[in-house]
């Protein structure tokens, strides 16, 4: 009898809300609306709110950790675009530099729903994602769900939390380029950036995987018409770099940037 | 958590890590004592092929190839092939993964077939090969020399369900090294949780 009470209200939870505890995380799947309207994008996040003295990780996790995954399980024609990673922290655990969040982080993804679309809808997301300390890793788990009927906006209390995330998302500035030059152990990196900016008081962020030496830290000096700073190159860069893309933020930004090298 | 206030000095150490070995070099002669405690020596297996498995486990990732039973069947596989297997244990004692006094108790239960499982709280013999995660692993060919450093394999999760579906490092560098042929891999990222030194 304990045993069907216990599978009732676990049933129940599921159903009544998309909170998932695991690991030394909390993951929601929340939005800006509690409705949607045909073909128009709609912003929603996936929240994790990770426990005091335990971090998660970002798209570029380090050297260790492991960047959150997210599989979508949509109705018929809804799509999902790319996952919005905000501007992380630095951190080191275990003598390992990393990057990623503490406390509270918002993933934001833009939902579109088809031309079609009609009656409640509840969309499925499988997430996983590491939490670790400073003595130990937890991976983490958890099927959330978002439950939205059709029409007008209807703002929900994650609305303007919503927004302030979008807007603080790393988007490339107009003005901003970086070029990319391989020195043998370091690659050599020079920036330019628009007036009304110090790149010397960026913070930098490799976005791109096993490039620079994630330990390394990264501060543009002016040389002439450029910034630039020389970087250790990650030991995992096999041959010539061929895409650099680094967040920047700080330094007079209007917001965080995202700046991307191409060979 | 530590953050970055100190990051020349980060720097610097994380820079003497990453030479730690370098693959195509000879890997460095080490003395440990196994779980026994008898001393082991790398010198003790020349002219073997020999693979180094840094472990911890309680590390999720450790779990995901010792809970599908995934270690102890490359361990059983390549030993049968006269490769010579080494886990080594870094946990500093205190710190998770440290297996005190329990060692060959615990060692047995999870199962483990490899050649020897060596106890280097002091983490001397992890920090001479630069090892930064479990499971980091490492494969030595006949000559000495270091013809892998890196993963497991190609996918970083905890998940088991992976184990199928990644291309193993591990099982391609000892393979070539084998049939005497160059290892297409050499060199990987590991994955894992951080050694706790």
């Amino acid at each position: 009898m304990k045993f069907l009470l216990t599978l009732a209200s676990l049933v129940a939870a599921v159903s009544a809300s998309a909170a998932v505890r695991s690991g030394h995380a909390t993951a929601e799947w929340v939005a800006a609306s509690s409705t949607y309207q045909p073909s128009k994008p709609l912003l929603a996040a996936i929240r994790l709110s990770v426990d005091p003295g335990w971090h998660t990780y970002w798209v570029n996790p380090g050297e260790s950790g492991m960047t959150p995954g997210i599989q979508w399980t949509l109705p018929a024609g809804w799509t999902a675009g790319p996952v919005g990673w905000p501007v992380p922290v630095r951190f080191e655990t275990s003598g390992l530099a990393g990057f990623g969040y503490v406390g509270e982080v918002f993933l934001p993804v833009m939902l579109t729903p088809p031309a079609g679309a009609s009656g409640p809808v509840t969309l499925e997301a499988k997430v996983n994602w590491l939490t670790c300390s400073d003595d130990a890793c937890v991976p983490g788990e958890g099927a959330l769900k978002l439950e939205l009927k059709p029409g007008t906006p209807v703002a929900t209390a994650f609305e303007p939390m919503l927004a302030k995330v979008a807007a603080a998302l790393p988007k490339p500035v107009e003005g901003l380029s970086l070029e990319v030059k391989d020195d043998g152990k370091k690659l050599g990196l020079s920036l330019r950036s628009p007036a009304g900016t110090d790149p010397a008081a960026f913070e930098v962020f490799p976005a791109t995987k096993q490039v620079l030496d994630s330990a390394a830290p990264i501060r543009f000096a002016k040389t002439g018409e450029t910034w630039s700073v020389s970087v250790p190159k990650s030991e995992y860069l096999e041959g010539e770099p061929e895409l650099l893309e680094l967040v920047l933020t700080g330094g007079g930004l209007p917001h965080p940037a995202t700046v991307v090298w191409k060979k | 958590m530590k953050h970055f206030f100190t990051s020349a000095c980060v720097g610097l150490v994380s820079l003497a890590a990453a030479h730690a070995v370098e693959v195509g070099k000879p890997a460095p002669d080490f003395k440990a004592k196994n779980v026994k405690g008898e001393t082991v020596s790398l010198s003790d297996y020349k002219g073997k092929i020999v693979v180094l498995e840094w472990n911890n486990f309680e590390c999720p990732f450790v779990r995901k190839h010792y809970g599908s039973g995934n270690m102890q069947k490359l361990q059983e596989t390549y030993t049968g092939k006269g490769v010579i297997w080494l886990t080594v244990n870094s946990s500093a004692a205190g710190k998770q993964g440290n297996l005190g006094d329990a060692a060959a108790d615990k060692v047995s239960k999870e199962g483990s077939k490899a050649t020897a499982y060596l106890l280097d709280s002091d983490g001397a013999v992890g920090k001479a090969y630069g090892a930064k995660v479990t499971p980091h692993m490492f494969v030595i060919n006949k000559d000495g020399n270091l013809i892998y450093d890196g993963a497991i394999d190609s996918m970083n999760t905890p998940k088991p369900e992976d184990i199928a579906k990644s291309e193993n490092y591990v099982v391609k560098a000892v393979d070539a090294a084998l049939e005497g042929k160059p290892v297409a891999t050499g060199k990987t990222q590991p994955y894992g949780c951080g050694v706790k030194y």
